[in-house]
């Protein structure tokens, strides 16, 4: 199947999702949704999508490939809520989510690096293994299965901007989130950190050569992905939904790797990526609560979308990027 | 003038677990002093790579002993030799090819400072440097744009900016043109008369007469001798290499011009390559029943685009292929295969045979669909362990068992007899052969030859591609010579010389 | 370090006697330490928390093997396992990675529905029509993946979780407004006896009997036909399959394809081949993860479908034996997916044991 070379242009791959949204936008509003309200959702959508794709971008620009993030993010969920309870602070809470990805991170990576094993499937594992141990230990921690809300004030505040006149709320790690994903692009593109990454994923050899343990600096990458997973899985249920349930990251960290595949492992435009899904997601959600709307779509239909959006940004996007020719493969000198 | 001991390797032993026949590097030992260049000559496989890598600290040797100036060093990492003052320039180069050779050179600098861009400084020494030595080279293009050559100098200039005493180059002339290689040996003088030694890695016995002081023969892991070139012949660093009085091969019964009906037709082909450049440049021969055309040349000058377009692996850009007078261009390699066309490959583990399949499943891989060894869709695998066990002995491949262990264990030669069996059995019409001998001792290589001029005698066309000018010589009936993307010349007959043959491999 | 004599040795050719089944036993090796690490984990985690753990496995053990009852019931536990567990091995030969099984599963499920309990067919093939339409469902959800790789290039770990979500939400859709049990709204209609496999014991009824033809086909596909042997080749080295002619479209295809077949056969297994009171409820409750539990199966049992019934077996005791583990100790059951996460996770280390016992050596300073 070919498809025309217009897909390779930077300028369209950029145009297209903004006047999408924009236009999507205009057409809701004209269903009588609450325009803000639909900003405000986009932003808390697509934080943790951003900040798990971009610690992935530097990851795979490294070689190394964390299927993972799923799993990981629900378990960071899990212990930042505990961190929080026990340290009667939120922010404690997002530092354990963090600490947690950051373990994740680095089992990962020497999984990947020295043990030389296959990086998808200890992914995998960590996902099966995640979704377990929440249930597990959300009986043993907290007596209760399957759900556990805890007190409102351990949730993070969020400050008010103005935006078109108007005020939305935005939380702080939303901006951070942005913040990280300009600050990794600057860093893997101007910075000779940044050569490094890109050194060992596109030729290892070149930077053994030069001295630098390419199986270490993977590490890094892994636990910069892992902890930047464990901040997005903190996210959400101390920013967002106020409570913990097994289902609370619903395919996110794959939504992620999406984003990241599709942007050819570019934060910015992997960025632009969330932003597309993360609309969608709150498109969603409006359309589900807008009375005179939700009648007319089903809403396990609409709760489909960002998936099936999902595929169709893949299947449009993914075969004309450049990926490093050795992602997800080991380093071995002999 | 030559002067202290820069190097010193000592019984240097290397053995590669899981490789059945010989040790990698038997009891080595070797020496380099300043001001001059040692030349480590060998045929393909001698272990010349083997021994450099564990000289720059690429590889760790199972055992001996390595001195830098007196001193002895255990190198744990390329890094390490090159703060001992040992620099190797690959043979593949290691240079990061969506990075500018600029950026490729900055990485290697080791500053505390992560953050940091690309100083100046390092631009300023490069500039420098390709003034001191005469390589020049545009620091500012990505390397996956530049072309072999350039991508050589740009390596040859990372390893330099670090100024080592020792440089080891690996076939550094292996995809230079004529002019880049000798701009290469002023290059190497100017580097002696600055002191430093020069390990020079070549299987090309003039290019030792033409830079180097001294030079070590490898054959199979051994070391053959060391010798000043000023006091030794070609003859005898030949009988060296080789090991008998010259390759005793069968003289070629060169058939003339126009015998046989032709099978294979190719017209104007333009093929490009893997980073869309064009490889092939208008290549058109004829290949005849009965006879073996070789084509000779460099490698990297299209010989593998043009072999995977005519075997059906590659697409062709324009120009036409015909088999039998039917037209193939582009076809699958299955319909190539069932008109009666063969293909001897390269890369003999990767792509010639599965390694964690077993002998027999190796030996069916073409045929599997072949009545004999299949009905319905299902395998007959009593018929296909049979026939292995008979290729087994008709070919003399040794191997534990057609089944139960997977060919990996084989050794290169055994994996080429292998493919032979393989390629041979049904006497295809058309048989092309790339670098069939690469990497294989003596006996393994004249088997290979015997066979197939067995094979042509039978009326089979085959094509020989291969750089190796001595195999083409003795055993082609014709030969073309490809440079750069063209057929330089064609001989035939009486024609057939090394010298004319070496001459038209260099574009002259 | 290997030294010169031993290389020496070596290159004297010997006859390998039981080749391939040295290496079967290497592979059990693997699988035995892997779900050790895993049980191991496990029992560190109850002790953290104070439960018993000791006394929680030999409960897990001894209800879910030691008993006819108990035995009967992780067998049918196994059942969908030893499928889902194919689909994922069978795309490993052929190279993919195709975790599909879970959404594929969902469908084979609706499949079986529709024909089981909202269609009357004659008696004898009322239950072959169902669980050919599970088939056929299962199929057909796995054809996107098999387009989207071959059309655009889209790695099947992304298509497949992907459509395993979209599946999640269809299927709960399709049950809430059109699969529904008038008289219980929240579960899908049971299928009609017509359409039931028999029950042996327990949960366990005849299903298990196509399971395990089903695996023994996919033995045979694979090593025993001209289909099989592209899939293996392409799966060991994708250069060598091309260069043997073989089509990696037609490869891919039939491997998604049987892949798909299974995974459907999974989910009618558990709406047809359970006891009559069995079916779909709208949240999925009991169909739900044995897809990606699937993937530790196969793993365990090498990506062989012998060493998947076994391994198969094994685990679906484990989930069996976990419901007494909460019941007497109040150990959450779902530890034990976390004990299939690690085994998996020690299973993506190649040559797991051998690496250990080199570990150990060193230790000792060997």
């Amino acid at each position: 199947m070919r498809v025309p070379n217009i897909l390779l242009s930077r300028t369209l791959l950029i145009a297209a999702p903004i006047a999408g949204v924009a236009l999507t936008s205009l057409l809701l509003s004209l269903m009588g949704v609450r325009t803000l309200g639909v900003i405000e959702t986009t932003l808390l959508a697509m934080t943790p999508l951003v900040l798990a794709a971009t610690g992935e971008c530097l990851n795979e620009r490294a070689g190394m490939v964390n299927v993972g993030l799923e799993g990981i993010i629900v378990i960071s969920a899990l212990f930042s809520v505990y961190w929080a309870e026990v340290y009667g602070s939120g922010l404690m809470g997002l530092v354990g989510g963090v600490v947690t990805g950051m373990i994740a991170g680095l089992l990962l990576g020497v999984l990947g690096t020295y043990l030389r094993a296959n990086q998808i499937v200890v992914g995998m594992g960590i996902n099966v293994a995640a979704l377990g141990l929440v249930q597990y230990l959300l009986m043993a921690i907290w007596a209760f299965p399957g759900i556990h809300i805890f007190p409102r004030e351990l949730m993070l505040d969020r400050i008010m901007i103005g935006i078109f006149g108007e005020q939305i709320s935005v939380s702080p790690v939303t901006l951070f989130a942005f913040a990280a994903a300009v600050i990794a692009h600057l860093l893997l593109f101007n910075t000779k950190a940044g050569l490094w990454i890109r050194a060992a994923g596109d030729r290892p050899e070149a930077l053994d050569v030069a001295g630098i343990n390419v199986n270490r600096l993977r590490i890094v990458t892994s636990v910069i992905s892992g902890g930047f997973a464990g901040m997005a899985g903190a996210f959400l249920p101390l920013v967002w939904f106020g409570g913990l349930v097994k289902e609370i990251s619903a395919g996110r960290g794959f939504i992620a790797l999406a984003a990241v595949a599709a942007s050819g492992l570019n934060p910015l435009i992997a960025l632009l990526a969330t932003v597309v899904f993360g609309f969608s997601e709150a498109v969603a959600y409006s359309v589900a609560i807008t009375p005179g709307v939700k009648e007319a779509v089903p809403f396990y239909l609409i709760q489909m979308s960002p998936y099936i959006l999902t595929i169709a940004v893949l299947a449009a996007l993914v075969k004309t990027r450049r990926f490093p020719r050795y992602l997800g493969k080991p380093y071995v000198r002999e | 003038m030559e002067g202290p001991i820069l190097l010193e390797a000592s019984k240097i032993v290397k053995a590669f677990p899981g490789v059945w026949e010989h040790l990698v590097l038997d009891n080595i030992d070797f020496d380099l002093r300043s001001g001059e260049v040692h030349a480590l000559l060998g045929e393909n496989g001698a272990g010349k790579t083997v021994l450099a890598n564990i000289l720059s600290g690429f590889y760790v040797a199972t055992s001996g002993v390595i001195r830098v100036k007196g001193k002895l060093v255990k190198f744990r990492s390329p890094a390490d030799a090159l703060k001992h003052g040992i620099g190797m320039v690959h043979q593949e180069n290691t240079l990061v090819p969506s990075l500018t050779v600029l950026e490729n050179v900055e990485l290697t600098v080791r500053s505390w400072n992560y953050f940091r861009g690309i100083s100046r400084k390092t631009r300023a020494i490069l500039e420098e440097l390709m003034e001191r030595y005469g390589i020049r080279v545009e620091l500012d293009r990505k390397v996956e744009d530049l072309s072999v050559g350039e991508r050589q100098r740009a390596e040859i200039l990372k390893v330099l900016f670090w100024e080592p005493e020792v440089l080891i180059l690996d076939e550094p002339t292996s995809a230079l043109t004529q002019l880049e290689a000798e701009q290469l040996m002023g290059a190497i003088t100017k580097m002696k008369l600055n002191g430093k030694g020069i390990i020079y890695i070549t299987h090309r016995i003039d290019e030792v007469f033409q830079v180097a002081d001294r030079v070590t023969v490898l054959r199979l892991g051994k070391k053959m001798g060391t010798y000043r070139v000023r006091e030794v012949t070609k003859e005898q660093l030949l009988k060296a290499m080789l090991g008998e009085t010259g390759p005793s091969l069968h003289t070629a019964s060169r058939k003339l011009e126009g015998a046989g009906r032709p099978v294979l037709e190719v017209d104007d082909l333009h093929v490009l390559s893997d980073d869309e450049r064009l490889a092939v440049r208008g290549v058109s021969f004829t290949l005849r029943e009965g006879e073996i055309l070789g084509i000779a040349g460099i490698a990297g000058n299209g010989q593998k685009e043009l072999v995977e377009a005519l075997v059906g692996l590659r697409k062709v850009l324009s120009g036409r292929i015909r088999l039998m007078g039917i037209d193939v261009t582009n076809a699958s390699p299955r319909v190539l295969l069932s008109l009666g066309l063969r293909y001897v490959p390269e890369d003999r583990r990767n792509v010639g045979v599965v390694e964690s399949m077993e002998v027999w499943e190796n030996l069916i891989l073409k045929d599997y669909l072949r009545p004999e060894f299949c009905s319905f869709g299902v395998l007959k695998v009593g018929n296909a362990m049979r026939f292995a066990e008979r290729m087994v002995r008709e070919f003399q491949i040794q191997v534990p068992g057609v089944s139960g262990s997977e060919v990996r264990i084989l050794s290169g030669g055994n994996i080429q007899r292998l493919i032979l069996a393989r390629e041979l059995w049904t006497k295809p019409r058309v048989l092309v052969a790339h670098h069939p001998t690469h990497g294989l001792d003596l006996k393994a290589a004249s088997y290979t030859h015997s066979l197939l001029q067995e094979l042509k005698r039978a009326g089979s066309a085959i094509l020989l591609i291969s750089e190796d000018l001595d195999e083409v010589v003795e055993v082609s009936d014709r030969v073309a010579v490809m440079c750069e993307g063209r057929f330089t010349g064609l001989l035939e007959g009486e024609q057939i010389q090394r010298e004319a043959v070496g001459r038209l491999m260099i574009g002259g | 370090m290997v030294s010169a004599e031993v290389v020496r040795a070596a290159a004297r050719p010997q006859r390998v006697r039981f080749g391939s089944l040295r290496r079967a036993l290497r592979g059990l090796a693997d699988s035995v330490l892997a779900s050790l690490i895993g049980l191991l984990f496990g029992a560190a985690l109850m002790w953290v928390f104070g439960y018993d753990a000791l006394g929680a496995y030999a409960v897990l053990f001894r209800g879910a093997f030691m008993d006819p009852e108990g035995l009967m019931e992780s067998m049918a536990v196994a059942v969908p396992l030893i499928l889902t567990a194919l689909t994922f091995s069978i795309g490993v030969r052929a190279g993919l990675f195709n975790i599909g099984a879970e959404g594929q599963m969902y469908l084979g499920a609706i499949g079986a529905i529709i024909v089981g309990s909202f269609m009357t067919v004659p008696v004898p093939f009322h239950l072959l029509a169902a669980t050919a339409s599970g088939m056929l469902f299962g199929l057909l959800w796995s054809l996107p993946v098999a387009v989207l790789k071959l059309a655009r290039q889209v790695h099947e770990v992304f298509s497949t979780i992907m459509m395993n979500w979209v599946a999640y939400w269809l299927t709960i859709y399709l049950i809430t407004y059109f699969l529904a049990d008038p008289s219980r709204a929240e579960r899908a209609l049971p299928v009609k006896e017509t359409a039931r496999y028999q029950v042996i014991g327990a949960t366990l009824t005849t299903v298990v009997i196509p399971a395990l033809i089903l695996a023994l086909a996919s033995y045979l596909i694979l090593w025993r036909t001209t289909v099989g042997f592209e899939i293996r080749v392409t799966g060991s080295n994708i250069e060598a399959s091309r260069y043997a002619g073989i089509r990696q479209f037609r490869v891919y295809l039939m491997s998604i394809a049987l892949g798909g077949l299974t995974a459907g056969f999974a989910g009618a297994s558990q709406v047809l081949g359970r006891p009559p009171s069995w079916t779909v409820y709208a949240t999925l409750g009991n169909v739900m993860n044995i897809g990606y539990e699937g993937l530790g199966v196969a793993l365990i049992g090498r990506n062989h479908p012998i060493g998947i019934i076994f391994a198969a077996l094994f685990y679906g005791g484990l989930i069996h034996g976990g419901r007494f583990m909460e019941f007497y100790y109040g150990v959450a059951s779902e530890i034990v997916r976390t004990i299939n996460g690690i085994i998996i996770i020690a299973l993506s280390v190649p040559e797991l044991a051998s690496l250990l016992k080199s570990a150990v050596r060193r230790g000792h300073g060997a």
